[in-house]
């Protein structure tokens, strides 16, 4: 926020979607007061927590001309196998589920990216099967069923809190622990795209293959790296996503990318690639995560609502994607 | 004999991979299974794949546009509501199913219209547009319908996706065979065909050679639109009522079936023949998984698996035919 308006751009992309929040708020808190409270600040948070650790990934993806439709069937995966596995042979250890679900995402990262890579399949076309090949996988394994006893180590970090708030109602709100995860990696994220060699290598992927193959960037070895970290980012994500749900289910994620990939769009990262900040991200989940948990509360039936969100993902993904346009056609100097 | 060699030599390399691979699972199963060549499954294979057949030439002709098209089903779904809405509202009378027939048309087109301006005139990335697109529509469906399926529909409608024409041939078999042939046309013999092609191929040197760009995408996305919708006409029909999540796993079928079909995914190339093999190879390998009472999830991670290696292995074939090519001319410069 600070940054932005440092540089005076009120017309940026993130600002657009600053205003669109601000407005919002103020349209739902007009009609439902209990809208303005540090209970919905805290329920917004634990509703996009995963969603965003999915939209950073995605949006490293993108920047670097790619795209991933892969990734609700790799988490829906790792956190399968991780917690059928723990069950089966007694493991009860934390480090264990998270770094057994971010060895099996970054294997099937590495699958994608060696697609990618190595054997120039479109990337939309290679995600795509790699998702349908670890869905079938998965619920071959699974037959259809869901693990509702989720080891007891894993289960604790549920109820674990940062911090509590009393709430107005004389309850108590809390943050849950999992916030940590998305803050650090927002950070981590943004240091390696702002500050170190291999983010400035993504962006120049991301901008023209070409080019960057000429300036001397292995692109190869630089789509390995990203398909591999965002898969192991994700089985992350995924083990986390059944720990916060307290159970594992094999399909419960499946049809999340449109809204992800929405988010990221919205967010000024350009389709195309080469273009994205990871602020703009965070303001495109946060959009969406306010307009599809609280359209009940401004009276909008629950039929409607699979259509407000595709009306706001079309609309938001247009107004984007002309700006970027505009841009690409603006007289250079 | 000289005369039949030389035509298969000439013929197209993957059209007769794939009619190989459809003869090759053929025998397998029928020594396998005898009932797998018995009318029963024929006719039932018969009446399965009219319904994605259809959307997969939507698909095809967006991707030689060189867009994609990942809202068939979406908009498949919209029109068959639509198109179910009117009969249920009509009273089922055989006027009712003709305006609803042609109903389904318009919104299959309107929809289609919709995702070719946003793609034409806005320059949106197709794949952006219509995955939104589907969002958008499917949210339509659930909107009209509010969850619930639409039932009820007349005997008369429901004979279009289950009826035998002259007791023998599927209606909606008949249906397919029509789309098929009037694909063929378009794409082989008007100048709208060649348009779309050229566009495909480059987008920039076809502006230049003087084809609106915008007409061509705008006419194509609506034609796609009208297939999903004839497509959704013939599903709902089949299953003789309309829901807003029917079919939901066309979407990644009809991508693989037009990529084994042949259909370059970055456009411009691709042909009617090589698609309908490729429906049919496909059809053969989930009827076999049937018979096999093969879990249908293994269906999906066949589908996955089979979409990978196919393009795998046409990239290594594509790297050894250009190293080949490459020596070739070396040996001919030396």
């Amino acid at each position: 926020m600070k940054k932005i308006s440092a540089k005076e751009n009120f017309t940026s992309n993130e600002m657009i979607v600053v205003y669109i929040i601000i407005a919002l708020s103020f349209a739902i808190g007009s009609i439902n007061s209990s809208f303005f409270s540090v209970g919905t600040i805290f329920d917004t948070s634990r509703a996009m927590l995963i969603m965003l650790i999915f939209a950073l990934c995605e949006m490293v993806v993108i920047i670097s001309g790619g795209i991933d439709v892969s990734f609700p069937a790799i988490a829906s995966f790792s956190l399968y196998l991780t917690i059928s596995l723990m069950n089966k042979y007694h493991i009860n250890n934390v480090v264990f589920a998270f770094a057994f679900a971010g060895i099996i995402g970054l294997v099937w990262g590495l699958l994608n990216g060696l697609l990618i890579g190595k054997y120039k399949i479109p990337a939309l076309i290679a995600t795509l099967g790699t998702s349908s090949l670890v869905n079938g996988a998965i619920l071959v394994y699974s037959n259809g069923k869901e693990i509702s006893n989720i080891p007891s180590a894993v289960d604790v970090l549920s109820q674990k809190y940062l911090f509590s708030v009393a709430s107005s109602t004389g309850g108590k709100t809390s943050m849950t622990v999992f916030i940590i995860l998305p803050i650090v990696l927002c950070i981590l994220i943004h240091w390696v795209l702002r500050h170190t060699m291999l983010g400035r290598k993504i962006y120049a992927i991301g901008g023209d293959t070409n080019a960057a193959r000429i300036a001397g960037i292995n692109v190869k070895r630089t789509q390995y790296f990203i398909y591999a970290a965002t898969g192991f980012l994700i089985g992350i994500a995924g083990v986390s996503n059944s720990i916060l749900m307290r159970n594992a289910n094999p399909s419960n994620l499946m049809g999340s990318e449109m809204i992800v990939i929405a988010a990221v769009v919205i967010g000024g990262t350009r389709i195309t690639g080469g273009h994205g900040s990871v602020i703009g991200t965070i303001l495109g989940v946060l959009l969406l995560t306010i307009v599809s948990n609280n359209l009940i509360m401004i009276g909008i039936p629950s039929s409607l609502q699979t259509f407000t969100v595709g009306l706001i993902m079309v609309i938001g993904t247009s107004i984007t994607s002309l700006k970027a346009k505009k841009i690409a056609l603006s007289p250079k100097i | 004999m000289e005369k039949i060699i030389s035509k298969i030599k000439a013929a197209d390399k993957n059209e007769l991979t794939l009619f190989s691979i459809a003869v090759a699972i053929t025998i397998i199963m029928a020594t396998i299974s005898p009932s797998f060549l018995q009318g029963t499954n024929i006719r039932s294979m018969a009446f399965q794949f009219p319904e994605y057949g259809i959307m997969c030439y939507g698909m095809m002709i967006c991707m030689i546009s060189g867009g994609i098209d990942l809202s068939l089903v979406g908009i498949a779904n919209l029109s068959g509501i639509v198109a179910a809405e009117i009969m249920l509202k009509m009273g089922s009378s055989n006027d009712s199913i003709f305006i609803a027939f042609i109903a389904a048309m318009i919104t299959g087109a309107i929809c289609g219209l919709f995702n070719g301006y946003l793609v034409g005139q806005l320059r949106i990335p197709a794949m952006l547009v219509t995955l939104s697109g589907g969002q958008l529509y499917t949210g339509l469906c659930v909107a009209i319908t509010k969850g619930p399926a639409l039932t009820g529909l007349s005997p008369a409608f429901q004979k279009i996706g289950n009826g035998l024409l002259f007791d023998f041939v599927p209606i909606s078999l008949v249906i397919f065979i029509a789309v098929a042939l009037i694909m063929d046309f378009i794409l082989r013999y008007t100048i709208y065909g060649k348009q779309l092609g050229f566009m495909g191929t480059n987008h920039t040197a076809s502006r230049y050679a003087g084809i609106n760009n915008l007409n061509v995408t705008l006419k194509t996305y609506m034609l796609s639109g009208i297939l999903a919708a004839v497509s959704g006409i013939v599903m709902i029909s089949h299953y003789g009522s309309a829901k807003s999540d029917y079919g939901t796993s066309y979407t990644l079928l009809t991508l693989l079936i037009v990529v084994l079909g042949g259909v370059n995914t970055l456009g411009g190339k691709g042909k009617i023949l090589g698609v309908s093999l490729s429906i049919i190879v496909l059809q053969l390998i989930s009827s076999a998984f049937n018979i096999l009472r093969f879990n249908s999830f293994v269906k999906t991670l066949v589908w996955g698996l089979l979409l990978i290696v196919i393009m795998v292995l046409r990239a290594i074939l594509q790297s050894h035919n250009l190293k080949f090519w490459r020596r070739k001319s070396e040996n001919k410069v030396s």
